[in-house]
């Protein structure tokens, strides 16, 4: 079964959409070049994981996937979790934490983040450190934005939500 | 590597002939990380086989058996009685790639550095192959030389059975990092039987530190048929260097890894002897 060498359909941020890309592309720079640009373009190559997004809910790296694998996923972008002007609760920790320095690596670290908050049903510090592992910061040592991550998944181990995600999103 | 074209086979028949029509110009696609630094330019087809049901963890008697393109996120995850395929899966790369990564991938075109061809040969896994009908093979078998070599011809790998452990049995593995998420300077994995407090049968494996994954013959003989205690194990791991030709790299000598891997060694039987004396589930 041959898959139409021109265009790919999945659903992005709860839309379905069809795009138009090649057997070669990748999925990081289709989305970018759609406009999804808080996606970003790190390393290139699977370490640094300033391209993180979901594909079924799952946290991989968009630069490490052809486009044409995501016939038929669920992908979610940094722009479905939050806004300048209604930011997430973890993106408010990291404002008020001042995690945020240069900031390339954040949204990467908000999707490992939600990744986590959508699978696990409790947050040890192994358990964050495995979902967060691969997404590396060169400016804060990651103090803060650990501090500011652990302070989302305390709230929400106290008051029982668990493996929803709800946290980031302030509208639902 | 450059795909010009991708297909998606909806059988596995149609997989195999899809890649057998075309020959050197097909490429097997499961999660693809390995695709991305291929330097081969040559433009290739994907033949996409993650469609075709092969991603499943089932216990089949005295076997897991995993399918060839289960995410090793869902082998880190997968938890029953005496299951010991988590451990080394978690060590691998980062969550992000352990998510796409598979089974069949980090099998089938064998990187020296690898990790999972170490611990299936100290465990003795059977690899099944899809050639129009299926065959398996025995670990000692499949990774004699680069087992690249099976899928020239559009065969496929389907699944990998692991034997389940006894109760007498135990598995340990070492991996040996400068980064949580970098290559392994040094892989170990032994597999031990015990009866009582001697040792009747052992696999130890090792890899990355020497140029293709292998068991280690020596270290083995000199368990069998002793105590499973430090002294015997310290004993055993010395005889690595006989085994394998370990080389440096990254600023090791060779003698330093070879030092790392008898080191490593002893960690992995000390843990293997643990587990089979009743590891704590």
């Amino acid at each position: 079964m041959k898959q139409n060498p021109n265009t790919v359909s999945f659903t992005l941020n709860g839309e379905l959409k069809t795009f138009a890309t090649e057997p070669n592309e990748k999925l990081l720079a289709l989305l970018r070049r759609e406009g999804y640009k808080g996606t970003k373009y790190g390393c290139g190559q699977g370490t640094c994981g300033a391209c993180t997004v979901l594909m079924d809910d799952r946290a991989v790296y968009a630069c490490l996937l052809y486009a044409m694998q995501a016939e038929g996923r669920d992908i979610r972008t940094i722009e479905s979790i939050g806004t300048f002007d209604k930011p997430s609760e973890l993106q408010q920790e990291l404002i008020q934490g001042g995690a945020v320095q240069c900031g390339f690596c954040i949204p990467g670290m908000i999707m490992s983040a939600e990744a986590l908050m959508k699978a696990e049903t409790t947050f040890d510090d192994d358990i964050v450190r495995e979902y967060m592992d691969g997404n590396l910061c060169r400016c804060t040592g990651y103090e803060k934005i650990w501090a500011a991550l652990r302070k989302v998944l305390d709230r929400q181990e106290s008051a029982g939500v668990q493996g929803s995600g709800a946290s980031s999103h302030p509208e639902s | 590597m450059k795909l010009c074209e991708f297909i998606r086979p909806a059988s596995l028949p149609a997989a195999r002939d899809n890649l057998r029509e075309l020959g050197a110009k097909g490429m097997i696609l499961a999660g693809g990380t390995a695709l991305h630094f291929m330097q081969d330019h040559t433009p290739v087809t994907a033949v996409d086989i993650t469609r075709l049901g092969l991603s499943f963890i089932k216990h089949e008697g005295a076997f897991y058996n995993i399918g060839a393109t289960t995410p090793l996120a869902d082998i880190q995850r997968y938890r029953a009685p005496r299951w010991a395929m988590h451990e080394i899966c978690r060590r691998i790369s980062t969550h992000q790639i352990r998510n796409i990564s598979t089974l069949g991938g980090n099998i089938c075109r064998v990187f020296p550095w690898a990790d999972l061809p170490v611990v299936l040969l100290a465990m003795d896994a059977r690899m099944v192959i899809y050639s129009g009908k299926e065959t398996e093979f025995p670990a000692d078998e499949y990774f004699k030389t680069q087992p690249a070599k099976r899928f020239l011809g559009g065969d496929i790998l389907t699944s990998v059975k692991v034997p389940a452990l006894q109760a007498h049995h135990g598995f340990g593995s070492i991996k040996v990092v400068r980064t949580e998420a970098s290559f392994a300077m040094v892989t170990i994995a032994a597999r031990l039987e015990l009866d009582g407090a001697n040792i009747k049968s052992a696999r130890v494996a090792a890899g990355s530190a020497i140029p293709f994954p292998r068991r280690l013959p020596s270290v083995e003989a000199a368990l069998v048929g002793r105590e499973a205690a430090t002294a015997v194990f310290q004993e055993a791991a010395g005889k690595a260097g006989a085994d394998a030709p370990w080389r440096g790299r990254e600023g090791m000598s060779p003698d330093y890894s070879r030092h790392l891997a008898e080191v490593s060694i002893l960690d992995a039987l000390e843990r293997a002897a643990t587990f089979a004396r009743g590891r704590a589930e």
